[in-house]
């Protein structure tokens, strides 16, 4: 890593100030009359808020490929567990 | 008994021989054999059950056992033979053995999370056997739902604790391994130089880390369900039992690569050396073990299209499942492949692997007749199923299991044993399974259903023949503990490359120096680099 | 006063493997962990898909505030986390003990709320087989959403739990000048499984707490 620690610094804060943001909008949109689209909203903040975290805070973004391909395949076996059940249970 | 010495330097067996320094060591060899101990009691203890399993169907009606007893007695073989020797045999004997050994390094990447392994090993399976003595279990090894969990009232909670924590010895070995693989090979051994035994116990290791969570959290479910008779899986309350089976398999079935791809591992290295040839389509060998795991994790809905799955699933597992399939016919296209040409000898280790490939076809042909929802909707849950897995577990895994054993042991022991017995041993077991085994293939068909101590009389000849069998496979089983004893004693000493074998392991001393080498070894070579007398082809 | 060189342990040939396999280690670790909250994630989802309308009551009737500003202050400790490791890879100890107490704090006052949480829900017979009491027609599977409402955010709050202590030792070894710029991996794996205990919390927060607000 190259970057300066100041730098550093400065994009920690600035995750977290982004990470507080969206926590506000995905707690405001909630009390909005959207129907399915509050969840959908609620679950893309979410999935933003995990890549903020997992590219600087974890730094992801710097690490080395197998690192990110670890732990592509956690969230990948969670799509797929969820993603191919809900084969079954949507078309019963 | 006497301590090998190597000019000044000792094994790593006789480095110390007192009780406690097995029991703290952070030697993976030592640890291979703790688990290998180990694992050999559970073996019996599930194959009594087994054995009990046979005596009883010898007659339609159940006469040794109570019904209810019955249903405990094929839960507890299930649990066991799974859990506490198919999923760790290889892996944790030969594996955690190997491993350090074939790539070069001095020890696997986190010796104390080995250790620790093996003791939660231990500990799961004293729960497990708590559960068999304070009265079994009758679940089935499935623990199905509500019935595990509402209705049952056998000792449900001590054995899926005992799973529970023997897991997370699953996912430490496979973790060790993958970090070990990734981060400590030997200078010049570069990933397609590796071993196929290393790449079929990364392959494993991927699924032993990214599968078994899910089964952990899933008994916590369970368990949860049981003691508060609240949850996700009885539908009184709006849950549904079909929940808990989807989550089950999606572990139970990667579960069941994870029990034969090592076998794929072990056979590949025995037919190589003793066909004396490059193993044929390398690349496609490891690049399949890889599409087993990966594919393996997409097909478990296989296991519930009668369950009242949707139709619409069903297609879709059935088509995957169908393609799960393609890469083990392609390993055992070039296992075969690799025979032609070559200069083969059949000592036992052959033998075993031999008998792996031809068994493990039958059982994988019969798997895509299960995969077709027509027919499965006539064969699921009858003796055709269970004829199906154990042709791939016992013909399959068990056969490679004996042949590494047989063939790693002048390595593991620094003794040789006599291949004539081993070779008894060996066609006595080949005979003995199919004896025990097709017969239910048949009666499967014809209709018997599995996990049931009463049947229709016709049905008896098949019954007797299969239990018939069951006698001489118990044989071929118990034969190698005598000469394999015996050897340790009495046998010849082993040089290092007994077989002449290619890979790392061989390079090094039998028994090996604790730290498995004097000097880390550089690579230069292919592997599997046998003369062959094929025109190389790439 | 930086310690010595890092420990080597035998099996590894330099400290530079060491460290790789720390991290791949901590990581696999990290993708069981995400499996293993995957099975939670799973059975809400099927179990929702199933009963929209009584899991919409039963969020409606979570404490939507408290957990709004646990959810705050778990990303705080996240950064207050993120600062201590780059305190320890700078090499200076006071710092890293500072950021690591933060954190520690910011973890308590996370169970502690949560705590408050669960006496809310206690006084409000949420708890399933204790005292639960929905008056409407789908009593049952409203009590199905509290009962995974309980078991998700319990397994995480023990998941939060075993962060704190964790951290608190790592603290103690930065106390004790245990950490240099040339090793303080044990502060750089904890901070990663902090992290993702943090991630799981913001996919529970919003599927548990904001399914029908409005």
């Amino acid at each position: 890593m190259t970057q300066h620690p100041a730098t550093k610094l400065r994009g920690y804060l600035v995750s977290w100030c982004v990470l507080l943001a969206l926590l506000l909008v995905t707690l405001g949109t909630a009390y909005l009359p959207l129907g399915w689209v509050n969840t959908a909203i609620n679950l893309m903040i979410s999935v933003t808020q995990a890549a903020i975290v997992l590219l600087f805070s974890m730094h992801l973004r710097s690490a080395h490929p197998t690192l990110r391909i670890v732990a592509a395949s956690g969230f990948f076996g969670i799509a797929i567990l969820i993603g191919l059940s809900l084969t079954d249970f949507l078309t019963r | 008994m006497s301590s090998v010495s190597l000019g000044h330097q000792e094994n790593y067996l006789a480095a110390d021989f007192r009780l406690w320094s097995w029991l703290t060591t952070l030697d993976h060899k030592r640890i291979a054999i703790l688990y290998t101990v180990s694992i050999t009691l559970l073996f019996f203890i599930g194959g009594s059950a087994a054995a009990l399993i046979r005596l009883d169907l010898l007659t339609p009606h159940s006469e040794l056992v109570s019904i209810e007893t019955y249903n405990k007695l094929f839960t507890m073989h299930g649990v066991i033979m799974v859990w506490f020797f198919l999923i760790p045999s290889i892996p944790a004997t030969l594996g955690n053995f190997l491993v350090p050994l074939m790539i070069g390094a001095r020890d696997l990447a986190f010796p104390r999370l080995n250790l620790l392994s093996w003791y939660l090993y231990v500990i799961g399976a004293l729960f497990a056997i708590e559960s068999l003595i304070a009265g079994g279990v009758d679940t089935g090894w499935t623990f199905y739902t509500p019935f595990s969990t509402l209705f049952s009232n056998t000792h449900v909670f001590a054995a899926v604790t005992g799973v529970f924590i023997a897991g997370f010895s699953s996912i430490l070995t496979g973790l060790n391994f993958i970090v070990t693989i990734h981060e400590m090979r030997a200078p010049g051994l570069t990933w397609f130089r590796l071993p196929l035994f290393i790449w079929a116990m990364y392959a494993t290791s991927l699924i032993l880390v990214l599968a078994t969570p899910v089964l952990a959290m899933t008994l916590v479910l369970v368990t949860v369900e049981h003691l508060f008779r609240i949850g996700v899986f009885d539908p009184a309350l709006g849950g549904d039992p079909l929940l808990f089976q989807h989550l089950f398999w999606f572990y139970s079935h990667p579960a069941v690569y994870i029990m034969i791809v090592p076998a794929m591992g072990v056979a590949s290295e025995i037919i190589g050396c003793f066909a004396r040839n490059r193993i044929f389509g390398y690349r496609f060998m490891a690049y399949a073990m890889l599409a087993i795991a990966a594919f393996g994790f997409l097909v478990w809905g296989h296991h519930m299209f009668v369950s009242g799955q949707s139709a619409y699933a069903g297609t879709v597992f059935s088509l995957l499942t169908f393609l799960v399939s393609v890469p083990s016919a392609i390993k055992v296209f070039n296992w075969t492949a690799t025979l032609y040409k070559g200069r083969i000898s059949l000592e036992a280790p052959m033998l075993y692997a031999l008998g792996f490939v031809g068994l493990f076809t039958i059982g994988g042909l019969t798997g895509l007749f299960l995969a077709s929802l027509g027919l499965d909707v006539q064969l699921h849950d009858t003796y055709f199923v269970v004829a199906h897995f154990h042709y791939i577990m016992v013909g399959g895994a068990v056969m490679a299991f004996f042949g590494g054993i047989h063939f790693w042991w002048p390595k593991i022991t620094g003794r040789m044993y006599s291949d004539r017995w081993a070779r008894i041993a060996a066609i006595v077991t080949f005979i003995g399974f199919n004896l025990t085994f097709f017969p239910q293939f048949i009666v499967g068909y014809l209709g018997m259903p599995r996990r049931y101590p009463e049947y229709p009389p016709e049905f008896q000849i098949w019954n007797v023949l299969s239990s018939s069998g069951a006698i001489v496979l118990a044989f071929g089983y118990v034969l190698p503990l005598f000469y394999l004893f015996w050897s340790l004693r009495h046998g010849p000493r082993a040089p290092s490359n007994p077989w002449n074998a290619k890979g790392l392991e061989w390079q090094t001393s039998s028994p090996p120096l604790p730290e498995n080498f004097l000097r880390t070894p550089v690579v230069t070579e292919e592997p599997y680099a046998y003369a062959t007398q094929r025109s190389s082809d790439g | 006063m930086a310690s010595a060189a890092p420990p080597l342990a035998p099996q590894f040939d330099d400290v530079e493997q060491q460290r790789d396999a720390s991290k791949l280690g901590i990581w696999i670790f990290l993708a069981t962990e995400i499996l293993f909250f995957g099975v939670l994630f799973a059975a809400y989802a099927i179990t929702r898909v199933n009963h929209p309308a009584a899991f919409a009551a039963g969020s409606r009737l979570t404490d939507v505030s408290l957990a709004s500003i646990n959810t705050a202050v778990l990303l705080t400790s996240s950064l207050t986390m993120a600062l201590g490791v780059h305190a320890a890879q700078s090499g200076t100890p006071r710092a890293t003990v500072g950021w690591l107490a933060a954190t520690v704090a910011l973890g308590t006052a996370f169970l502690v709320v949560k705590a408050m949480e669960y006496r809310v829900d206690y006084i409000e017979h949420l708890v399933p087989t204790v005292n639960f009491f929905y008056p409407g027609p789908q009593s049952g599977q409203v009590e199905l959403f509290f009962y995974l409402y309980f078991v998700v955010t319990g397994v995480h709050a023990l998941h939060v739990f075993i962060g704190v202590a964790v951290i608190s030792v790592i603290a103690y070894m930065a106390w004790n000048n245990t950490f240099s710029p040339e090793y303080f991996t044990p502060v750089d794996l904890t901070g990663l499984y902090w992290h993702l205990v943090d991630i799981i919390w913001l996919f529970v927060y919003p599927l548990l707490y904001l399914i029908s607000r409005s």
